[in-house]
C-alpha cells in the first residue's frame, strides 16, 4: 500500500510530501525523503519492552510497573527535572507541562542547547520572520549564517530556497543569490554565490560591521573584520540592499558561539536595518522535528518557551539558572524524567553524569545514550511513524503527523497521562 | 596542537542518531576532522588516533582530513564523543560552548571507546539487547 503526503518527523523542515510504501505493517520504501528521512522510517529499531536497571544488569518489567515506579520517583523528589520533548507531538508535551505544574518540577526542552539563545534575542528585539512559503515564492537573496543545511536540513534548499521554483522566482537557480557565512567551508558554502569565511567568535563584529555599512558609515570599518575583507562586506550589503526580498537563516554557529544570544540580537537588528531599504526577514533553522512545538506548548501553558521552573508554585523562568544543563551541572535535581531526547549524548559530560547519580527515567522509542544513565526506560510510539499528533514546522506552521503503521506500542502521551493520574490520585489533567 | 573544538550536525550522524550502539554511529561520531596541513604538522594520517584534551577531560578520536576545516580547528559531529570534553559552563545563558571549546590535540595509540563505554565512565550501564 502506498501512503501519500506523509510528514517526516525528523527535522524542523517537517517535509510533508513523502510517499511511503508499506507491506504487512512494515515500511518498505520511502520516496521523496532525504537520507535522514529514509533512516528515520526504514531503520527504526525499538526497545521492545520497558526495562529497569538492577544491581547487575537490566530486567524487563511491565508498563504498569514502569509507570507506577516512575510516578513514585517523581512524587518522592524535591527538585525533579522534566527534559526533552522535541521529538514527540504537542499532545505529549502538554501533559508534560501539566505534570511539571502538579509536582513543582523544572521543565525544559531541547531548545535549551539549540536555539534557546535565539529565543532570548527574540524576547529582546522581536522576530521579523515569515513562513517558508513566503521565502519560497518571493526571496531572491538567501543568507545562511552559521548553519549547514546540506547536512542538517538536507531538503531546505530544494523545497524553499536555492533550488525551489517560486511564484515570483520562476528560475530559482538563476534568480536567487545565495550567501553563506561560516567558519568552515562546508558543503553548503560550496554552492554559495558568495562565501564569507569568518574567524571563530567573529560573528558579532561582522554583523556590527554590516549594520554600519547599511547605515552609510563605511568609512569607520577597518580593512578586515574577523578575517573578512571590507570589500566583501560592502559587496554583501549591496547585494542585500538591492534585493527584492531577502531571507536570513541562521543556525547554531550563531547560538553556540561567543556572544550567544547577543549574536542573534545583532543579526535581527541587521535585518531591521535592511528593512529601511527593502524587505528582509530572519529565522532560525530549527533542529528537532517538533522543537518549535515544545516552545509553543510551553508558552501557551506557562507563558515561557523553555526552562520553566514550577518550584514556587508558579511558572518562573530564568535561563542560566533554570536551564537543564545548569541544573544538572550544579547537581541540583534529585530525579529526572527524559522524554523524546538524548541528553546523555547531547549534554556536556558533567551535566550528563549527574543523570546517572539520580533516579532517571526515559520515555523514548529507541535505546540511546541516556538509556545507560537511566534507572528505567519505557519505550513508546514514535510520533509520525506509529502515532498521529501535531508538530510545528521551523516557521511556526502546525502540521499533523500521520500514523503510518501500528507497532503495538503505547503512545507517550498515554504513558504520561497514566503517570499524571498516579501523581494526582487518579484524577486526570 | 592548540586548537578550537567545533561541533555540528552531519548527515551520517543524523542517519545513525537512533542507533548509538552501532559501529556506524561510533565511526561517524568519533571522527575528528582536521585541516590536512595540521594533520601533516601532527605527523598523522587519515584514520590515525588522536587524543583531544580540554579542561573538561580527554577523549580519543579518529583523525580525518577535511579541506573545509580551518587551521587550528577540529570539527566533531555533535554527540557523546565531542560532549565528553565540552565544559558544562553556560555563562548564564543555558548554552554551553559547543562550538568554541579550546582543546589540545596530539597523536595517540590509545583505543577508541564505544558509546556504551563512555556512558559507563559517567556511572551508567550499557544496554545492548536490541
Amino acid at each position: 500500500m502506498i501512503e501519500h503526503d506523509v510528514v517526516c518527523p525528523f527535522c524542523g523542515c517537517l517535509c510533508d510530501d513523502l510517499e511511503l510504501e508499506t507491506e504487512e505493517g512494515k515500511i518498505v520504501k520511502v520516496q521523496n525523503g532525504c537520507a535522514l528521512a529514509e533512516s528515520t522510517f526504514m531503520n527504526d529499531v525499538r526497545l521492545p519492552a520497558p526495562i529497569r536497571r538492577t544491581e547487575t544488569g537490566w530486567e524487563d518489567i511491565s508498563y504498569t510497573e514502569a509507570i507506577k515506579e516512575t510516578a513514585e520517583i517523581l512524587q518522592g523528589a524535591d527538585r525533579p527535572l522534566l527534559y526533552g520533548w522535541s521529538s514527540t507531538h504537542v499532545e505529549a508535551q502538554s501533559i508534560g507541562v501539566h505534570i511539571a505544574e502538579l509536582i513543582g518540577a523544572v521543565i525544559d526542552n531541547t531548545s535549551t542547547v539549540c536555539h534557546g539563545p535565539s529565543i532570548l534575542a527574540i524576547q529582546e528585539v522581536g522576530h521579523p520572520g515569515c513562513t517558508l512559503g513566503q521565502v519560497k515564492n518571493r526571496a531572491d537573496v538567501i543568507i545562511y549564517w552559521g548553519c549547514n543545511p546540506v547536512e542538517a536540513h538536507p531538503r531546505h534548499m530544494s523545497r524553499y530556497t536555492t533550488y525551489a521554483t517560486g511564484f515570483f522566482v520562476p528560475n530559482a537557480q538563476l534568480e536567487r543569490t545565495v550567501i553563506v557565512v561560516d567558519t568552515r567551508r562546508t558543503d553548503t558554502a560550496g554552492i554559495a554565490d558568495e562565501f564569507v569565511q569568518i574567524e571563530h567568535g567573529g560573528d558579532y563584529a561582522v554583523l556590527s560591521a554590516l549594520r554600519a555599512i547599511v547605515r552609510g558609515k563605511t568609512s569607520v570599518i577597518p580593512a578586515k573584520i574577523a578575517g573578512v575583507s571590507k570589500e566583501q562586506l560592502i559587496r554583501i550589503v549591496e547585494i542585500c540592499k538591492t534585493a527584492k526580498f531577502g531571507a536570513i537563516f541562521f543556525g547554531l554557529g550563531l547560538t553556540m558561539s561567543r556572544g550567544k544570544y547577543k549574536n542573534i540580537r545583532n543579526a535581527i537588528e541587521l535585518t531591521d536595518e535592511l528593512n529601511r531599504h527593502t524587505k528582509f526577514v530572519i529565522s532560525p533553522l530549527r533542529g528537532h522535528g517538533n522543537v518549535y512545538g515544545s516552545n509553543e506548548v510551553f508558552t501557551w501553558m506557562t507563558g515561557y518557551p523553555f526552562a520553566v521552573d514550577f518550584a514556587r508554585g508558579i511558572a518562573f523562568y530564568n535561563p542560566g539558572e533554570t536551564t537543564a544543563v545548569d541544573i544538572l551541572r550544579r547537581g541540583e535535581c534529585d530525579a529526572a524524567l527524559i522524554v523524546a531526547s538524548d541528553p546523555g549524548a547531547n549534554f556536556p559530560r558533567d551535566a550528563a553524569a549527574h543523570l546517572a547519580k539520580i533516579p532517571t527515567v526515559i520515555i523514548d522509542p529507541h535505546v540511546n545514550a541516556t538509556t545507560a544513565l537511566s534507572r528505567i526506560h519505557i519505550p513508546c510510539t514514535a510520533a509520525g511513524i506509529d502515532a498521529a499528533g501535531t508538530a510545528y514546522r521551523m516557521d511556526g506552521v502546525p502540521i499533523r503527523l500521520k500514523k503510518v503503521i501500528d507497532r503495538g506500542y503505547m503512545d507517550d502521551a498515554e504513558i504520561l497521562k497514566k503517570i499524571y493520574d498516579h501523581l494526582n490520585g487518579g484524577k486526570g489533567p | 596542537m592548540k586548537c578550537i573544538l567545533n561541533t555540528g550536525r552531519t548527515v551520517p550522524q543524523g542517519a545513525y542518531v537512533e542507533h548509538k550502539g552501532s559501529d556506524a554511529y561510533r565511526s561517524v561520531a568519533s571522527a575528528g576532522f582536521l585541516n590536512p596541513v595540521d594533520m601533516m604538522m601532527l605527523g598523522i594520517e587519515d584514520g590515525d588516533r588522536i587524543r583531544v584534551t580540554t579542561p573538561a577531560g580527554h577523549i580519543v578520536l579518529t583523525a580525518r582530513p577535511a579541506e573545509g576545516v580551518a587551521r587550528d580547528e577540529i570539527f566533531v559531529a555533535i554527540g557523546p564523543y565531542a560532549n565528553h570534553v565540552i565544559s558544562s559552563e553556560t555563562h548564564g545563558t543555558g548554552m554551553p560552548d559547543f562550538k568554541s571549546q579550546s582543546a589540545d590535540v596530539e597523536p595517540t595509540k590509545e583505543p577508541l571507546k564505544s558509546v556504551g563505554e563512555l556512558m559507563e565512565a559517567l556511572g551508567g550501564l550499557h544496554y545492548d539487547r536490541t
